[in-house]
């Protein structure tokens, strides 16, 4: 007999616990009698302390020492067999979506890899327990940890590598940390060991094959010349050149066919498009890997500043207007969401969405005791602001700096102790943060005007409003990049992507984001049930296209670890069962049985 | 539905019994029984003089020829005699079915002697209440409640008659002086039968181990251990109260009877007769 929990023999203590209790407990049942009298003058107690008798064997005995036996022995975990070391293996399979390409019989690596996986799970028998881990940016745990070999079966099935190029290095240090010292690593890839893996069999899958795939893509639109295009990078990933049809569909419709002959190498492709179509579907005709053949762009939405130059006539107000004009996406509007004024203009309140810029003297609210003064440097810069990236102030004389409070702005370029570009946030009615620049410098006598980072500067200051409008940072992403989507509000309703197979509901909030998610496909925003945007996202990557580096081969060796010690249930031992019966029959039998025939005495 | 208390048929069939009447003259209304003083019978009892008033008729004018003294014949007088069956209704009666099922049998039996016997009998169970007449045995049954908290016996007043025939049935296991209980029962009785009813167990009970005995009477609960020095210690003083019982009734002319419940009907009543309680019929 062997105890799983030896600790639990302890409650054998029961037994004479039992027998002290029938040894030494007087117990008292009723009995009614007609001459109580006759019995009082009795002695109660014998002189000298109680009395050691014999134990009584009753069967409330018997029956109560056999139920505590049976429950102690179940707590110990007795069973008549041993539990079993069963071999525990450990499998690292590679994610990337190179191991999903086929080979002219149809074959993919991923059905080599299962197929030697099942290989090595027949021929270890089915007592073996098996943890299956796919590799990646984040490595997965598929089936286990240490399930049965039928459940990692079914985990095989299901399994469908698609994910870009990663190093397998986390995934070997999860399958590593699995395995411990009780199993054996088996690593399934396409691509050859690029050194020896320690105790571990490394199993390459692979194929070298020609392969065309997509290695970038990218959908522009101009506005002004009412057309828009696509600019592909096609790679023919072998010695020849490879024939392939090229179609360009939106929504359902074909747009564009096109036979090409893509040369090996990397090669460039620009195909001009309608403005105004909805996401289009570009696809190569079939090869080894269909992963990167087919490609969907979203139309991008340029996001147009509307600007007001509101500065007084002069050498500021021309030298702003030329420096605008040479920044794309400005539109000049009544309602701007960028204004240039005054700089003692800041205090005043303004509407919410529009960000202000002042020249010159601060307000009054701001100022410090002390006369403007000049600078010509040196300049501390705060260079991790956009405002301020790649803004130097070399050679810039900076005259009229007026002295501020403290803490009136946060400022961005000082000299020695006094701010000359500052920021500051003010709160809105709508509770957002709308922030004024001041240039505290006097534009009538700077030369920062006719400096190289003069339009460096507005184009920061452009570029920085138009990064806060609503709308998506881009409209195209790779999969597993971040995608941020500024709502501009709060939203209506709940918020929720939609990507193929994949929907995911998103945290409420002005701004979103997420990665975005394999395989990839139009992706859709919703606010409730109205789609809100629609963005590409794409697989894109070169390196998976590249098959020529895939080998079969096998390194290494599974090592013979110790095993893992199979713990299963206390149901699966015939013991726990007899063990179980006796003593709940003891129990029942005693309190049900024998008890109202103890009350009846 | 329960079962009838008394098998009456049984009851019969075992009750081929009168009361152990006394040869000596009895009380009582006119009957068929002499009675202790002078009456109307055809006996001839005794002569005494003649004093005015008397019925001429009774003048024994064959011996005023003869002493010529005027002398008035006496006869016997002829009596139904009373008979007081007191009967112990205490809880302590009905401790267990068994004993239950004896009293009432044994009642029955008793109850038929009575009723064999040409009598004006009267049952009674509590000073308190007046005594019922007994007209047929079955009239015994609606006396066997037992539910008082007392037995008559304790009280200190009981409706008995002068001169009357008195049986009583009880268990005794209640604290007496018997010689007191015995007298006071006795006093101006014209004959006394005490029949004491236990079960076996109250005679001889056996080792049980750890029990908590309760007075059925409500005289509290005592945790005894009842092993065999226990035992011999009760069995002990039970017996000296029934041996006291015994003594007291043979010092007061009295008929006494042991009746242990389970014993057979008929065994009962042949046990009573050998005590002198009834005679055959």
């Amino acid at each position: 007999m062997i105890f799983a929990t030896p600790w639990g023999l302890l409650a054998l203590l029961a037994v004479p616990a039992i027998v002290a209790i029938h040894l030494f407990r007087r117990r008292f049942p009723v009995r009614a009698v007609a001459g109580l009298f006759l019995w009082q003058l009795t002695r109660l107690t014998p002189e000298g302390g109680a009395k050691v008798a014999r134990l009584p064997i009753t069967p409330s005995l018997i029956l109560e020492c056999l139920a505590a036996l049976a429950l102690a022995l179940i707590l110990a975990g007795a069973r008549l067999s041993s539990s079993g070391i069963s071999p525990h293996l450990v499998v690292l399979l590679d994610d990337s979506a190179s191991m999903a390409a086929v080979n002219g019989r149809g074959e993919s690596a991923r059905d080599r890899a299962v197929r030697r996986v099942t290989t090595e799970l027949d021929r270890r028998g089915p007592s073996t327990r098996v943890t299956i881990v796919a590799s990646g940016e984040r490595p997965a745990v598929l089936a286990g940890p240490a399930v049965f070999a039928a459940d990692a079966r079914s985990a095989l099935d299901r399994w469908q590598p698609e994910a870009p190029h990663h190093s397998l290095a986390l995934g070997l240090r999860l399958a590593r940390e699995l395995a411990g010292r009780t199993g054996t690593l088996m690593v399934i890839s396409d691509l050859p060991a690029g050194a020896p893996e320690e105790g571990a069999l490394w199993v390459s899958v692979g194929e070298p094959l020609a392969n065309v795939g997509i290695a970038a893509a990218e959908r522009s639109l101009s506005p002004t010349e009412g057309r828009g295009s696509v600019a592909l990078t096609l790679g023919n990933y072998s010695d020849a050149a490879s024939h392939r049809r090229l179609t360009v569909s939106a929504g359902g419709k074909n747009v564009l066919s096109r036979e090409l002959d893509v040369p090996p190498g990397v090669s460039s492709l620009s195909l001009p498009l309608p403005p105004g179509l909805p996401a289009v579907r570009v696809a190569l005709s079939a090869d080894a890997l269909a992963r990167d053949n087919e490609v969907v762009l979203a139309e991008p939405r340029p996001r147009i500043v509307g600007v007001q130059n509101r500065l007084r006539d002069g050498r500021g107000r021309q030298a702003l207007v030329k420096a605008l004009g040479a920044v794309s996406g400005v539109s000049e509007a009544d309602s701007a969401q960028l204004v240039f004024v005054e700089a003692g203009e800041l205090d005043r309140p303004a509407a919410p969405g529009v960000w202000h810029v002042g020249f010159g003297r601060p307000p009054a609210p701001w100022l410090a005791a002390g006369e403007p003064r000049d600078f010509a440097g040196p300049f501390v810069l705060e260079k991790r602001h956009p405002l301020l990236l790649g803004v130097t102030l070399g050679g810039v004389v900076w005259p009229g700096a007026t002295p501020l409070a403290a803490a009136a702005v946060r400022p961005l370029a000082s000299a020695g102790d006094q701010v000359l570009i500052g920021i500051q946030g003010r709160a809105t009615p709508a509770t957002r943060l709308d922030p004024a620049i001041v240039f505290n410098v006097d534009l009538a006598r700077t030369n920062l005007i006719r400096a190289p980072d003069w339009p460096i500067l507005i184009s920061n200051i452009v570029e920085m409003r138009r990064q806060n409008l609503p709308g998506p940072e881009r409209w195209n992403y790779r999969t597993g990049e971040w995608v941020r989507v500024r709502l501009g509000r709060d939203p209506k309703g709940p918020l929720h992507f939609r990507c193929g197979p994949v929907e995911r509901a998103l945290p409420a909030g002005r701004d979103l984001e997420f990665v975005a998610p394999a395989p990839g496909g139009l992706l859709q925003i919703l606010e409730g049930n109205e789609v809100r945007f629609e963005l590409g996202v794409n697989f894109l990557d070169d390196t998976e296209s590249n098959l020529r580096q895939q080998v079969t081969s096998e390194t290494g060796q599974l090592t013979e670890a110790a095993g893992l010690r199979a713990e299963s249930g206390p149901a699966s031992d015939p013991l726990f069962w007899v063990l179980l019966a006796i003593g709940g029959l003891s129990i029942v039998i005693n309190w049900c049985l024998l008890a109202p025939a103890r009350h009846s005495a | 539905v329960p079962a009838p208390l008394i098998d009456w048929r049984v009851v019969r069939a075992a009750a081929a019994f009168r009361l152990a009447i006394p040869r000596t003259p009895l009380g009582g209304l006119v009957g068929e029984r002499l009675g202790s003083g002078s009456g109307s019978s055809l006996e001839f009892q005794d002569y005494r003089p003649y004093a005015p008033g008397d019925d001429l008729r009774h003048v024994d004018w064959a011996a005023y020829a003869r002493s010529e003294l005027l002398a008035i014949r006496l006869f016997r007088e002829e009596v139904a005699p009373r008979i007081d069956l007191v009967l112990d209704i205490s809880r302590s009666m009905v401790v267990t079915e068994q004993k239950l099922r004896a009293y009432g049998e044994l009642s029955g039996v008793l109850a038929c002697a009575c009723a064999s016997t040409v009598a004006d009998s009267r049952i009674i169970t509590t000073g308190s209440v007046e005594p019922q007449p007994l007209r047929v045995p079955e009239d015994v049954e609606r006396f066997l409640l037992c539910d008082a908290p007392l037995s008559a016996l304790e009280e200190t007043h009981l409706p008995l008659r002068r001169r009357s025939l008195r049986v009583v049935i009880s268990d005794f296991l209640f604290p007496h002086d018997a010689d007191l209980l015995v007298s006071r029962l006795a006093r101006d009785s014209a004959w006394l039968a005490l029949v004491q009813l236990t079960l076996r167990e109250e005679a001889e009970p056996a080792a049980e181990g750890s029990r908590r005995l309760v007075d059925v009477e409500g005289r509290g609960h005592l945790d005894l251990v009842l092993d065999d020095a226990v035992i011999q210690a009760y069995r002990a003083r039970f017996s000296r109260l029934r041996m006291g019982l015994s003594t007291a009734a043979r010092r007061a002319g009295a008929s006494f009877a042991h009746v242990v419940a389970g014993t057979p009907i008929r065994e009962v009543a042949r046990g009573l007769a050998a005590a002198g309680v009834l005679d055959p019929a």
